[in-house]
């Protein structure tokens, strides 16, 4: 018999929500995180598109993380930090302070050599780089040519000194290791990154590696901080024609799956952490189970690198992988919360997939429709979105769905929705496709 | 704290007791002017960086990198303080 990996800790900071029950809150009352980006971007570029989903301002102390730290890290991985502190305390493990120099702990209840963390992230601590290189490349103009560097004037953003520690701000590792450092965990220790599925990817491994018995307890999910001084990162995506062009008026500009969609909202970032479980652990520290995880799926296109393969073959083969994983039939998924991107071809395809292989009786939402792209963290946000959808047995809506694509049963504004079995899809840049499937948790 | 502090070494030197405790977790009567980084605190290369940024952060200054290796107590990180400080009149 199969072991049981169950979800007993979410730990969520997004835009619309720096902690799991504020951003859960928002989701149930269909709000939406949309404003201006920031003028000064402007001054380096000429953007297609005007809008972003911003990160509120957080307390870093209330993630275990201190002044010190926040000298050591990029955002992304105090991001992740966060998300991780949430999840443990949703949890209920509780910890103890195992070095105070370097703010390190140890957890109670659990086997930390016997703790995974996977982290997935898309391109892990770019901003620290872009800082650090706006400081290497700045400071030497203003030094050699002093009348320029006065001449650009704003132009001139930069950081005071060059990072000593961009080396290990920047690996994508970073979030995974800091992670296993704060709570002693000495197993496998994971980072993925398949752009928007590596959220996905990550809790899937995780998933697997609990029910083979390779591990009892994991510490998974995703991060991102897509934002630089410059609007650079921002730019790649408006330059790829990626971005919601129509945007005017703001709050309207996001409407995936709406025949009127014009690209993915650019979110700031977030982080989503869960902490997975073998049943039988969950039951002996006696904590209620949030869902169950029961399957994980995955295929590549070997189609284009930042294009749907238009069929839908391999995106349907991660739906069925995933199913299959699970034991379950399509015709049994009662919420599918979809990719969404709302990029025109992304959607298309998608709803396509969704009808043939679920039909159109399962609710289909997109969390992006709430706060935008989130790339790497995205997956493992929708995946925290499904698993409190089926604690709650509750779905938000899509925001702006005024002309749906394709006749789906998608959810025009939050509702109660008896859900046994959920579906979360992630198809990534790259062609990555990764597909969850979670139930209801029962004994 | 304005610039005017920054030229009281007693407070200076107060400030950078702080940031001393602060970075590497260490008792207030453990640390003197005269205390020496490494060989008394057992402050290793990463934790000397992180005392080089926490101080830049906590005065709002530069401590320029070949002045990094000199700054081996705190008496010594109180002169650059106060003489960065009298520089800026």
């Amino acid at each position: 018999m199969k072991r049981r990996v169950v979800i007993t800790g979410v730990g969520v900071i997004a835009p619309t929500g720096v902690r799991t029950q504020t951003f859960w809150e928002s989701c149930c009352a269909d709000r939406a995180a949309v404003s201006s980006i920031p003028a000064h971007w402007c001054c380096y570029f000429e953007p297609n598109s005007t809008v972003w989903a911003p990160l509120p301002a957080w307390e870093h102390e209330t993630a275990f993380v201190g002044r010190i730290e926040r000298m050591h890290f990029d955002r992304v991985t105090l991001l992740a930090l966060n998300a991780t502190v949430q999840a443990l305390d949703d949890a209920r493990i509780g910890r103890r302070v195992r070095d105070e120099r370097k703010n390190t702990y140890l957890v109670d209840g659990i086997d930390p050599t016997r703790c995974g963390v996977f982290v997935g992230t898309g391109i892990g601590g770019i901003t620290g780089f872009s800082a650090a290189q706006g400081n290497h490349v700045l400071a030497a103009i203003s030094v050699a040519a002093p009348e320029l560097a006065a001449k650009a004037g704003p132009l001139m953003r930069m950081p005071s000194r060059f990072n000593p520690f961009i080396v290990s701000m920047v690996m994508p590792n970073c979030s995974a290791a800091a992670i296993a450092i704060k709570i002693g965990a000495t197993s496998t220790n994971r980072t993925s990154c398949q752009a928007c599925a590596a959220g996905a990817v990550a809790l899937g491994d995780a998933f697997h590696a609990i029910r083979a018995g390779a591990l009892d307890t994991a510490i998974a999910g995703g991060a991102e901080y897509l934002t630089d001084e410059y609007g650079g990162i921002f730019r790649g995506f408006d330059v790829a024609k990626t971005l919601v062009r129509e945007c005017d008026p703001p709050h309207r500009a996001n409407r995936p799956f709406d025949r009127n969609r014009s690209g993915f909202l650019f979110s700031e970032g977030g982080a989503a952490v869960l902490v997975l479980e073998e049943a039988g652990q969950a039951r002996r520290r006696e904590v209620w189970p949030i869902a169950e995880i029961t399957g994980f799926g995955e295929s590549f296109e070997a189609h284009s690198l930042m294009a749907v393969e238009p069929s839908g073959e391999r995106m349907a083969a991660s739906i069925g992988a995933a199913l299959d994983d699970a034991g379950v039939d399509a015709s049994q998924v009662d919420y599918v919360n979809a990719h969404g991107t709302g990029t025109e071809v992304n959607d298309e395809v998608e709803a396509a997939v969704i009808e043939r292989l679920y039909g159109r009786e399962a609710a289909v939402n997109t969390t992006k429709s709430l706060i935008g792209h989130s790339v790497g963290a995205a997956g493992a946000i929708e995946a925290a979105v499904t698993a409190l959808s089926l604690r709650d047995q509750q779905v938000h809506g899509c925001r702006n769905l005024d002309d749906p694509i394709r006749p789906l049963n998608f959810v025009r504004a939050a509702r109660a929705l008896p859900i046994e079995t959920a579906t979360s899809h992630s198809f990534a840049f790259g062609g990555h496709n990764a597909v969850l499937v979670m139930r209801r948790f029962r004994e | 704290m304005n610039d005017h502090n920054l030229l009281e070494p007693s407070i200076v030197e107060q400030r950078v007791v702080g940031v001393v405790r602060e970075v590497l977790k260490v008792a207030a009567d453990e640390v003197t002017s005269q205390t020496r980084f490494v060989e008394d605190l057992g402050a290793d290369s990463l934790d000397r960086i992180t005392l080089m940024l926490a101080l830049e952060d906590e005065f709002g200054t530069s401590v320029p990198d070949d002045e990094d290796s000199n700054l081996t107590t705190v008496g010594a990180v109180v002169e650059l303080i106060i003489a960065q400080a009298n520089k800026r009149g």
